[in-house]
């Protein structure tokens, strides 16, 4: 997608990455390429006889499900399915569930992409800002209603984590090693906006923990924490509403991505490969797969930690977005070879600040309307790891250049706070305001 | 950065790969000629070297006995510390005659000042010889030699906190004493010019510096998070290891970034002036290292008597360990690269004090504190990377500090000053603290009791 209509780069920007790894996929005999332009009239291939639509039908099939590198992991989608209905054994679920996710949630960008061909930029950048990580939304709402609050809240923290440290650390690493005699430049703009907001995402996380630390335990300071929580989340949604209309609509300029002269996307196609209700109606199917198997990976997820001798937090926080984020991040690195930092930035920075500022925050108050008690805060050791983590990618990216000695400390660094999730034990009180979860019986149970 | 073209005493000297390079004529006019491994660190020590004045020793007649004369000239007298050198043999004769242990523990302190100029002299003159890249490494890690050998002896008289209390006092030293001073008296020297410096080096150093205060942050927030039990305490020891192997990976890359593929951020630009300082050196490659051998042995011996003596001092200087490890032990240890760095800033030259200030911190903090670790661990020795709450809380908002200072590049007298109150705070803070004198089993899961400043009653 090139920029030919000046209004269609903000997607770009947000959905690019995940094109790096898709397969040039034959578009040609009797579908021709479909030319939007923008507006939404998509020219239709002629003479649509019975022998064509199935033509018809069987390239779409092939577009939507072999369209990306990762499709070799969709069998895992029908094993963890089997797995399920003849009870091979919790971890086995587990562990395909969350190979089946991986390509899923890429497909989903996919096409969310597409449809944003159709509904115009706008709407199309709103898709985008909702649905970039439809996967970890999934995945905590299942939580959610299984009352696995803990499981939400280290997702989603380790989901931070992920995109700031290991995507953004891993990028700036390979850009580094791979354009070393060049220096590499991006737009500090982009990353200001978005380190101003986790910082805020982080004061909304600190308060409630600070005040449970001097408030003391007890019913008083639970419901005041609770409270605190909730109006934040509100004032949270709001930051993110804000910060919407400024990325899509007043400042848009701060968020196109710097386009070299002469330069064009390697061949990509500049309209939708699949029409508006195809992709819908795959959207709507591939949401209900990912619906299933983020059920059967929260439902599994204390058994494949019992088995496996790993605790529900590390599973939790470093596994899951792992395999949550695997197609940013390898679109990521893609675009950091190719000198393109601002897109890496885009993705890895939007996608954390999207969920610091509207899945944790929409979280809440689902579980308020659910009448769960899922609090704001996440305990001290993890916020202290999220707070280093914004400060420190804010003051890595403060300067405008990279070098890849930067990415190596990030993602060091992330080694670091896996390593220490890694040998956490859960402390027994904590243990006692989520019912159902044990510790685990790993490595130091003494 | 475009130094001002001062004429006076300007040398024409790159600060190439962190490596100091004094350029003659024809090295000026294409770069890759004698490269000497002289580094910010040494070259700031320099300033307190004074030229050997070898008319007397040429009365000599005898050859060897005149070369042999003129080896010991310049390494001995070569200093302008090398009047504290009496304190050696005065600290040796004082353990001897057991004049009061209060009284070794000053002697020696006395005594390793002029001794860790000395090796870093030595470390220059062997780097002559083996070319910039070794030269670079060999700074690298001999550059904080005193520290690294006071650090191990505490650690074979299992004094763990001794070695943590003053491995974090040399950080804070370097951080904020070694650079607030130069930053304030080179504001000061400079007052109607703004100063400017590469920022980007300082980036590199403080990115480095938040790795590291990542590493210790997280085995503290471990250990409250979690309960002070043994499964806690094991855990948090586990973590700190395998995080210690992580930051000497770091500081690998950093040593390759700095010397090998991203030299340029590291020099300076070249000035237009007399070269004055010699090129070659002035002992042999031998001699050089038999004289680093033995300082180092001396070192060690002191450092013996400093890390043995220093609860004594304590008791009878009325001071707390806390307070003489992290405050009086970083300021004698650093004293050479100080002073230097004070001259540097003076001459403007900023780049070589922060090279000097920042570069130490950084390499201590990922060098020297991991390896310091993986030593106790061949040990059996228990020292995790928990530093307790106020030493932690103290050095996250020296880095942070001093990360903000030096953002944008410039400098003025104030932020030299800040930089220096910050310092003076913290000293007063461990001043009033008082440590019980027990140094802890560091089984029993807590290292340092540190009494009445609350660092365990999180």
């Amino acid at each position: 997608m090139t920029s030919g209509a000046g209004d269609r780069e903000v997607s770009i920007v947000v959905v690019a990455p995940e094109t790096e790894i898709r397969t040039q996929e034959d578009t040609g005999g009797s579908w021709n390429t479909v030319v939007s332009n923008g507006k939404g009239a998509t020219k239709s291939p002629p003479d649509c006889t019975g022998f064509q639509k199935g033509t018809a039908f069987w390239k779409n099939l092939q577009l939507v499900v072999l369209g990306t590198k990762l499709a070799v992991l969709f069998p895992a989608i029908p094993l963890a399915i089997v797995a399920d209905f003849y009870s091979f054994g919790k971890p086995w679920i587990f562990g395909f569930s969350l190979l089946g996710l991986a390509p899923l949630a890429e497909r989903v960008s996919f096409l969310t992409e597409q449809i944003a061909c159709f509904t115009g930029p706008t709407v199309g950048g709103l898709l985008n800002a909702t649905c970039g990580n439809a996967t970890e939304l999934i995945i905590a709402m299942f939580a959610l209603r299984q009352r696995k609050i803990h499981v939400l809240k280290y997702s989603l923290f380790g989901s931070i984590l992920s995109n700031l440290l290991l995507v953004l650390g891993s990028s700036l690493l390979c850009g580094g090693l791979a354009n070393i005699k060049k220096e590499q430049r991006y737009d500090r703009k982009q990353a200001d906006v978005n380190s101003l907001l986790l910082l805020l995402g982080l004061l909304c996380n600190l308060l409630p923990l600070l005040l449970k630390h001097v408030m003391g335990k007890g019913p008083a300071t639970a419901y005041s924490t609770l409270q605190l929580s909730r109006v934040s989340s509100i004032f949270m949604l709001l930051a993110y509403a804000g910060y919407i209309i400024f990325q899509l609509k007043t400042h848009r300029h701060f968020f196109e991505s710097q386009q070299e002269d002469g330069e064009s996307e390697e061949g990509e196609e500049e309209g939708a490969v699949i029409g508006f209700w195809s992709a819908f109606i795959w959207l709507v199917g591939m949401t209900v797969f990912i619906a299933l198997l983020s059920e059967y990976v929260v439902g599994t997820i204390e058994c494949a930690s019992d088995t496996w001798g790993i605790s529900v937090g590390f599973i939790s926080i470093i596994l899951l977005p792992i395999v949550g984020n695997a197609a940013e991040h390898a679109g990521s690195i893609i675009f950091a070879f190719k000198n393109k930092l601002d897109i890496s930035l885009g993705v890895s920075l939007g996608s954390a600040t999207q969920i610091s500022m509207f899945v944790v925050p929409f979280c809440v108050l689902v579980a308020w309307i659910m009448h769960v008690n899922m609090d704001l805060d996440f305990s001290l050791l993890e916020t202290g790891c999220l707070a280093f983590t914004i400060v420190i990618t804010a003051f890595t990216l403060q300067d405008g250049t990279s070098h890849y000695l930067k990415g190596a400390v990030l993602v060091l660094c992330y080694v670091i706070i896996a390593a220490c999730f890694f040998v956490y034990k859960v402390p027994q009180d904590e243990l006692d305001s989520y019912p159902g979860i044990k510790p685990f019986t790993g490595v130091f149970a003494s | 950065m475009a130094a001002p073209p001062i004429q006076q005493e300007t040398v024409p000297w790159l600060l190439e790969n962190g490596s100091y390079k004094v350029l003659t004529k024809e090295a000026r006019q294409g770069h890759g000629h004698s490269h000497h491994g002289r580094t910010a660190h040494n070259m700031s020590s320099s300033s307190l070297r004074k030229k050997s004045d070898l008319t007397l020793v040429s009365k000599v007649q005898c050859g060897l006995l005149r070369s042999f004369l003129t080896n010991l000239q310049e390494v001995i007298l070569g200093t302008k510390l090398s009047i504290l050198f009496p304190a050696i043999p005065l600290a040796i004769a004082a353990n001897y005659c057991n004049f009061g242990r209060p009284w070794i523990f000053a002697l020696s302190l006395l005594a390793l000042m002029p001794l860790a100029e000395r090796v870093s002299f030595l470390t220059e003159q062997i780097a002559y010889f083996t070319g910039p890249t070794v030269g670079g490494l060999l700074n690298a890690t001999c550059g904080n030699a005193t520290e690294l050998i006071i650090a191990i002896f505490a650690l074979c008289q299992n004094k763990i906190d001794v070695v943590k209390f003053s491995l974090l006092g040399s950080i804070l030293s370097n951080l904020l004493l070694v650079l607030g001073t130069s930053l304030f008296c080179g504001g000061l020297g400079t007052l109607g010019k703004q100063q400017k410096y590469d920022r980007r080096q300082a980036d590199v150093n403080m990115l480095l510096l938040f790795l590291g205060l990542l590493c210790q942050l997280l085995p503290l927030l471990f250990r409250v998070a979690g309960g002070y039990t043994t499964v806690t305490t094991v855990a948090a020891l586990q973590l700190s290891r395998a995080s210690s192997i992580v930051m000497l990976v770091a500081y690998v890359v950093y040593i390759v970034f700095q010397l090998w593929t991203h030299r340029q951020l590291f020099e300076a630009d070249e000035e237009a002036g007399e070269g004055q300082e010699e090129e070659t050196p002035v002992i042999g490659f031998w001699s050089g290292f038999v004289w680093l051998v033995g300082m180092t042995i001396v070192i060690a011996l002191l450092s013996e008597y400093v890390v043995a003596t220093i609860e004594d001092a304590s008791n009878s200087w009325g001071l707390s360990v806390s307070f003489i490890s992290i405050i009086l032990l970083p300021i004698v240890g650093n004293a050479a690269e100080h002073a230097g760095a004070i001259i540097f800033a003076f001459k403007d030259k900023l780049d070589i004090s922060l090279g000097v200030a920042l570069g130490s911190s950084c390499q201590i903090s990922m060098f020297v504190i991991p390896v310091c670790v993986i030593v106790a661990w061949i040990a059996g020795i228990d020292m995790d990377l928990n530093f307790n709450t106020v030493e932690t809380g103290c050095l996250a908002v020296a880095i942070i500090t001093t990360a903000f200072t030096l953002q944008d590049g410039t400098s003025n007298y104030l932020k030299g000053l800040i930089l220096l109150l910050c310092y003076v705070v913290i000293g007063a803070c461990f001043f009033v603290t008082t440590t019980p004198l027990n140094q802890g089993n560091p089984m029993k899961g807590s290292v340092v009791n540190l009494g009445t400043s609350g660092s365990l009653a999180a």
